[in-house]
């Protein structure tokens, strides 16, 4: 078996702004041609990570490699073998789309004859063919993300970072924008790519990494991290009567409290329930296992509530990263942050 | 009180930029007439009392027009962009209320740089010699139509533009097309016997729509451009071209505040290589570079950068700078042939200095707009990261960009070169100091150009930049011009002889005999201070773009 070398690499990456620390020893690896998802709350130091890696900012310590090339001293080498998408388009008045890639081509030292080609195989790829002569200041922002894409290919880099290539984008331009990274991904590139479109990352992604308050709380294929997320699960009880909501919020709390104590996990047993009257239902969220929980639905039944279901909710990407963040700020000491509205039982 | 003047005038207020701007020209106005004060106070007399209110009038009119524009100019377009037009036509307020809280909150602004000159008229008027109503009170009401007129013509450009950066661009370009070219036809055909009497008519009344004949005239420094002749009516004329002009800007601003202003389809992005034969034919003939053929790669010998700023600039695109190079060609030898022709008094040492004046004119108007927004435009626009995100070194960046801004200069200096060549073709004897002048505009164009790129790259966004950078040169410019119309009193000889050395523009008026600089010795002192500063600026355009590209 070999092993081979990440394409990007990243060890105890540390960035501080005086007393404010932006990014706390991050490790991370992501091997050729995985789709890394890169999750975090505003400001959780996402943008921070990916600017050190294209060489836009220097890290207070650690080291960063892709394909080799040292991020913080290799950064000419960084530049050729990244292509960085940034949130922002970057527009020209005045340019069409050609002139534009073909500025871009120049810029990166393409000979005039290749460059040519060059755009209609990036545009090909970014099904912005017809775009060709448009202006560049009158796209909308699904057609501009298309040539975002189509400059950032240009150089034909080896690892693409792309920060929120989904956001502003309609249902359509979303899909289309996740084949396009597919199957950048299946032509042998490595791809970094952030979203605050949880679902469009866990259908395209191979790994996941979650920072919080610049620290990385969990990182992995999604399976894995749903796998460790599965350990605290979320229930829903419905009940005929809005009236007994509340009464067997109570009961579903003192039952699961009495059950926690006897646990021999009993610091994972936390539990939190919530009634959601106007769905006339009970949601809670817990540890505690298959075996332990299965006597509680005959208890109710026992004390004459009339339950009309009673189910375990999919956990998806979302709450498996609200579960992560939430874990990251109470491991701060802060209050967390309100959960998911399945789990907060939204009932508006 | 109309919510709109609230948050406008409040909006205004509230800056901390627009308190120091007050409080700086506060004391400025006041520091000039401290200067000029007399220690003496026998010395009082009426003369010196109206020499000092000279300065202070210029001074007032040229803080009022620099500062005043920036503002509407970017009132609308702002509002726009930011999306919260929509909502306030979505509101209840019509468009007239709309219109009439952004004019009216520009207005008070307006009025309060002028109340802070009121310690500096009041000490005019202290000293004596200076009518309270027919010079003080004229000046002031004068400026304040000419405010509300550039105030209601910024306000419909920002209606028609589609960034506060080309807002405010085109804003100062009309304002000065209105304060200095409307006075060229009716300075250069006045006299001549070759046109009928209608088009002088046309000429003196497109003369009064700018407003510096009228403050001369209350100031008592003559007219311009009257050739000694005194015009009673320029004052009266200003105002009802002023009234008439403000209301046909309100009222085609008032006409786009509605939802026909966000009505703006995307461009098709014709091509006419795609386009029929005829068609082509027709464009071939229109057009000597058709803007929309499509273009070839970039070669590989010229600097990716400097073409991508010709292209990317509606200005610099070829077919416009072909116009206006072949526009000023046209107009250098008109006015040569025009002035020699005309009347008695007007020789080629006239017309040198005019050439000269209009020269200036032109690239201290083009150049900030050109300039300004090299590296903030990029910022701006999120640009700027990309661009860093290339191999690309910084040198080529900033040299790519500086090169486009030269381009454009250079052949509009060249193509006044006509004008030139006429009057050395006139009067031949004239050649070396011709030269002269050609270097002392070279001088100007590179002063220009670095004060403009150093001083815009300063800030974070194109309009901010736009608006400072103009202000910065044409107040390096014209500082010592209004020195120079003190020159009797109360500055000294060596006093205006030391700002004229600060831009060459003195030299070069020296150099060519202009009436008043005869007797300043400028050159070659001139020239260097000129290399200094443009030296120095391009050391805080590279300090500054070496701060912006290096990662921290």
């Amino acid at each position: 078996m070999t092993t081979q070398a990440p394409a990007i690499e990243i060890k105890n990456l540390t960035k501080r702004y005086g007393e404010f620390v932006a990014l706390d020893s991050l490790s991370l690896k992501v091997q050729k041609g995985q789709i890394l998802g890169f999750i975090g709350p505003n400001g959780a130091g996402k943008t921070t990570t990916i600017r050190i890696l294209v060489g836009l900012l220097k890290a207070t310590s650690g080291s960063a490699t892709i394909a080799g090339a040292d991020c913080l001293t290799e950064t000419k080498a960084i530049k050729r073998l990244v292509g960085y998408m940034p949130d922002d388009f970057g527009k020209y008045d005045n340019m069409r789309v050609s002139e534009y890639l073909d500025f871009f081509g120049a810029a990166y030292g393409i000979s005039r004859g290749k460059r040519n080609k060059r755009v209609d195989e990036v545009l090909e790829i970014a099904g912005a063919t017809h775009m060709k002569d448009l202006f560049v200041d009158a796209l909308s922002r699904g057609m501009q993300q298309r040539v975002a894409l189509a400059r950032t290919m240009m150089h034909d880099p080896e690892v693409l970072i792309l920060d929120e290539p989904a956001n502003g984008l309609d249902p359509q331009a979303r899909i289309d924008m996740r084949t396009m990274l597919l199957r950048l991904a299946d032509l042998g590139k490595t791809l970094i790519v952030t979203s605050h479109i949880l679902p469009e990352l866990a259908r395209i992604c191979d790994v996941v990494a979650m920072i919080t308050k610049g620290k990385l709380r969990a990182a992995g294929t999604v399976d894995t991290i749903m796998r460790e997320i599965q350990q605290r699960r979320t229930f829903e009880i419905m009940l005929l009567k809005e009236a007994h909501v509340q009464q067997v919020a109570k009961k579903v709390t003192d039952w699961v409290e009495s059950e926690g104590k006897t646990s021999d996990k009993s610091h994972q047993v936390a539990t939190e329930v919530t009634p959601a009257e106007t769905e006339r239902m009970v949601r809670f969220s817990t540890a505690l296992t298959d075996e332990q929980l299965a006597p509680l639905l005959g208890s109710l039944i026992h004390t004459g509530e009339t339950i009309l279901q009673f189910r375990e909710v999919a956990t998806d990407l979302e709450d498996a990263f609200l579960y992560v963040a939430n874990e990251g700020t109470q491991a701060l000491g802060e209050t967390p942050r309100a959960s998911s509205p399945i789990s907060q039982g939204a009932s508006e | 009180m109309n919510p709109v003047i609230r948050r406008e005038f409040v909006g205004i207020l509230r800056s901390p930029k627009t308190f120091a701007m007050l409080m700086t020209l506060t004391a400025l106005f006041s520091a000039t007439v401290v200067l000029q004060w007399p220690a003496d106070n026998s010395s009082v007399s009426g003369t010196q009392s109206l020499q000092v209110f000279r300065v202070f009038g210029y001074g007032l009119l040229a803080g009022t027009i620099f500062l005043v524009p920036a503002f509407p100019a970017t009132s609308i377009v702002n509002e726009k962009n930011n999306k919260t037009l929509a909502l306030l036509l979505n509101s209840p307020l019509s468009g007239l209320s709309i219109y009439i809280g952004k004019i009216s909150g520009v207005l008070l602004f307006s009025l309060l740089v002028l109340l802070c000159s009121l310690p500096g008229s009041a000490a005019c008027y202290a000293m004596g010699g200076v009518s309270l109503v027919n010079e003080l009170g004229a000046l002031y009401f004068l400026l304040f139509c000419m405010i509300l007129q550039y105030s209601t013509l910024a306000m419909l450009i920002s209606s028609h533009v589609q960034s506060s950066d080309a807002g405010v661009r085109i804003t100062y370009a009309a304002v000065f097309s209105f304060l200095l070219v409307t006075l060229i036809p009716a300075t250069f055909l006045s006299g001549t016997t070759l046109l009928p009497s209608s088009f002088l008519t046309a000429a003196e009344w497109l003369r009064c729509l700018s407003p510096l004949p009228a403050v001369m005239e209350i100031l008592g420094d003559g007219d311009v451009g009257t050739s000694g002749l005194k015009q009673n009516s320029t004052m009266t004329r200003f105002l009802i071209l002023t009234i008439l002009s403000s209301a046909a800007f309100a009222a085609l601003t008032l006409n786009r505040l509605n939802y026909r202003i966000f009505d703006r389809s995307r461009s098709k992005g014709t091509i006419t290589n795609d386009r029929e034969l005829s068609t082509r034919l027709v464009r071939r003939l229109l057009y000597v570079v058709d803007p929309q053929r499509r273009k070839t790669g970039i070669p590989w010998y010229l600097n990716p950068v400097m073409v991508k700023e010709f292209r990317c600039r509606r200005f610099g695109r070829s077919q416009w700078l072909l116009r206006l190079i072949a526009s000023c060609a046209i107009i250098s030898m008109l006015l040569t042939f025009l002035a020699t022709t005309s009347a008695e008094s007007w020789g080629v040492t006239t017309i040198g200095p005019l050439l000269v004046l209009l020269q200036v004119i032109l690239v201290v108007v083009m150049t900030p707009s050109l300039a300004s927004g090299l590296i903030s435009g990029e910022r701006d626009s999120g640009g700027w990261e990309i661009l860093r995100m290339t191999p690309l070194s910084t040198f080529r960046v900033v040299t790519g960009k500086l090169l486009s801004v030269v381009w454009t200069l250079l052949m509009v200096l060249m193509a006044t070169l006509p004008g030139y060549v006429m009057t050395v073709l006139i009067k031949p004897d004239l050649a070396p100091q011709i030269q002269m002048v050609l270097i002392c505009l070279f001088w100007i164009t590179l002063q220009t150009l670095a004060i403009s790129a150093a001083v815009g790259s300063l800030f974070r966004y194109a309009a901010v930049s736009t608006s400072v950078t103009y202000v910065t040169v044409i107040g390096c410019f014209l500082t010592p011009m209004l020195v120079w119309l003190a020159r009797e009193a109360p500055f000294g000889h060596d006093t205006v002889e030391t700002v004229l050395l600060s831009t060459p523009v003195g030299a070069a008026l020296n150099v060519i005999g202009a009436r008043g600089f005869e007797d300043y010795q400028l050159l070659p002192n001139a020239w260097w201070i000129s290399g200094i500063i443009s030296a120095a600026m391009f050391i805080v355009l590279s300090i500054q773009v070496w701060r912006l590209n290096r990662a921290v």
